[in-house]
């Protein structure tokens, strides 16, 4: 159709006399379908209705691939998959999940070391487990001889990526030692934590202390 | 081919086109209305700039005078608002401070998020983790992880830090 009404455009703006044969058939069509029954001989008039339309055709389909693209190019971008803060709620949600899920496994009573354990199987997956085992696992030990309570909050946690199964988020905690008969000390801990939605849950995939 | 075909498919054609253009239209006219988009294009920039500005505010090359000035210069480029006011006023103590301890620091922020955009505003809260590589003049140097929570303001020159907050362990039982 381009090819077609390009050829039209041209022949009509060089010299409308000196068409060949074929294309003074082809005009004398368009002619036609403005005007239904002409004569063989179409008059210079007639050629207009088909030029305007090819010309129109045209920058219609130009106009509306060029929107098209620039829209495209506006919407692909890193930003747009990313939804951390522009879905509010699930933000909220991965960021409370995660944060639920480290003062979980991070917190350990000698009177409860199954809590900890079991929650630690279900909360975290993958090399997360490994990640945790060497972070936690000091502890863990210590925590058994000297009866060691270690409770952790999370102080202030943020979402940098947010797709609909994954998530990457910085995590501030505080975490207070406390020894019978020794007064309680804080020490302060950064993570950066990759999660994954499973089973409508978010699952801890990867830890990194920072 | 008769006429009254050929006739018809032109009409056809002719709407196509128009069908085209109109679905363009219509989905870049999405995009650009698209609030999602502006806030989220708006967020990675916050971003981005917070993180270069805090690390420039965690730097400073101790190395004489005329280094110091030019790396104070550069902590009240990042700032704006109260923190640039106080960096403002304590800038020539800043400055003999350092240049008499001579200790170089290079702050590298290791990860960061925000917590909170407000367009409106132009405001952002983002929390980071920074490590601090401190180089003294004599002696063996080493490396400080901190933790801090900015205010960003979105001025004409991009995003800068209004207020920074070393976030205290024991502040959040």
């Amino acid at each position: 159709m381009k090819e077609r009404g390009g050829t039209a455009v041209v022949t009509t703006d060089t010299d409308p006399d000196t068409r060949d044969a074929e294309e003074a058939e082809e005009v004398e069509e368009v002619g036609a379908a403005a005007d239904e029954g002409s004569t063989q001989t179409p008059e210079p008039a007639r050629r207009w209705p088909r030029v305007v339309a090819a010309v129109l055709v045209v920058a219609l389909l130009a106009t509306g691939g060029a929107l098209f693209a620039e829209g495209r190019a506006l919407r692909d971008t890193p930003a747009t998959s990313n939804r951390a803060l522009t879905d509010s709620e699930a933000t909220t949600r991965v960021a409370g999940d995660v944060s639920n899920a480290l003062g979980k496994v991070f917190s350990y009573s000698p009177q409860a070391t199954g809590v900890t354990k079991e929650s630690a199987k279900q909360l975290l997956a993958g090399k997360a487990l490994q990640q945790y085992a060497a972070l936690f696992g000091q502890v863990e030990k210590q925590a058994a001889d000297q009866k060691l309570t270690l409770t952790t909050h999370v102080v202030r946690a943020g979402v940098t990526r947010l797709t609909d199964d994954s998530a990457h988020l910085l995590v501030f905690l505080d975490q207070v030692y406390e020894r019978q008969g020794k007064p309680a000390t804080t020490a302060a801990a950064q993570l950066s934590v990759t999660a994954q939605l499973r089973d409508g849950h978010w699952t801890v995939v990867g830890i990194t202390a920072r | 081919m008769t006429t009254r075909t050929k006739t018809l498919t032109g009409w056809a054609v002719l709407l196509a086109a128009v069908l085209v253009c109109a679905l363009g239209g219509w989905s870049y006219a999405r995009a650009r209305g698209d609030d999602s988009l502006a806030y989220a294009k708006h967020r990675d920039v916050a971003l981005a700039d917070g993180k270069h500005r805090l690390a420039l505010l965690n730097s400073l090359d101790a190395k004489d005078a005329g280094t110091v000035d030019s790396g104070l210069a550069a902590w009240l480029d990042s700032s704006t608002g109260p923190l640039h006011d106080q960096l403002g006023r304590t800038r020539s103590k800043d400055a003999k401070e350092l240049t008499t301890s001579g200790a170089t620091a290079r702050g590298k922020v290791t990860d960061a998020a925000l917590t909170a955009l407000d367009e409106r505003t132009g405001t952002a809260e983002m929390i980071a983790t920074v490590d601090v590589e401190v180089t003294p003049r004599t002696g063996k140097g080493g490396t400080e992880r901190k933790r801090f929570e900015a205010t960003l303001a979105r001025t004409a020159d991009g995003w800068k830090v209004k207020a920074l907050t070393a976030i205290p362990v024991g502040s959040g039982a």
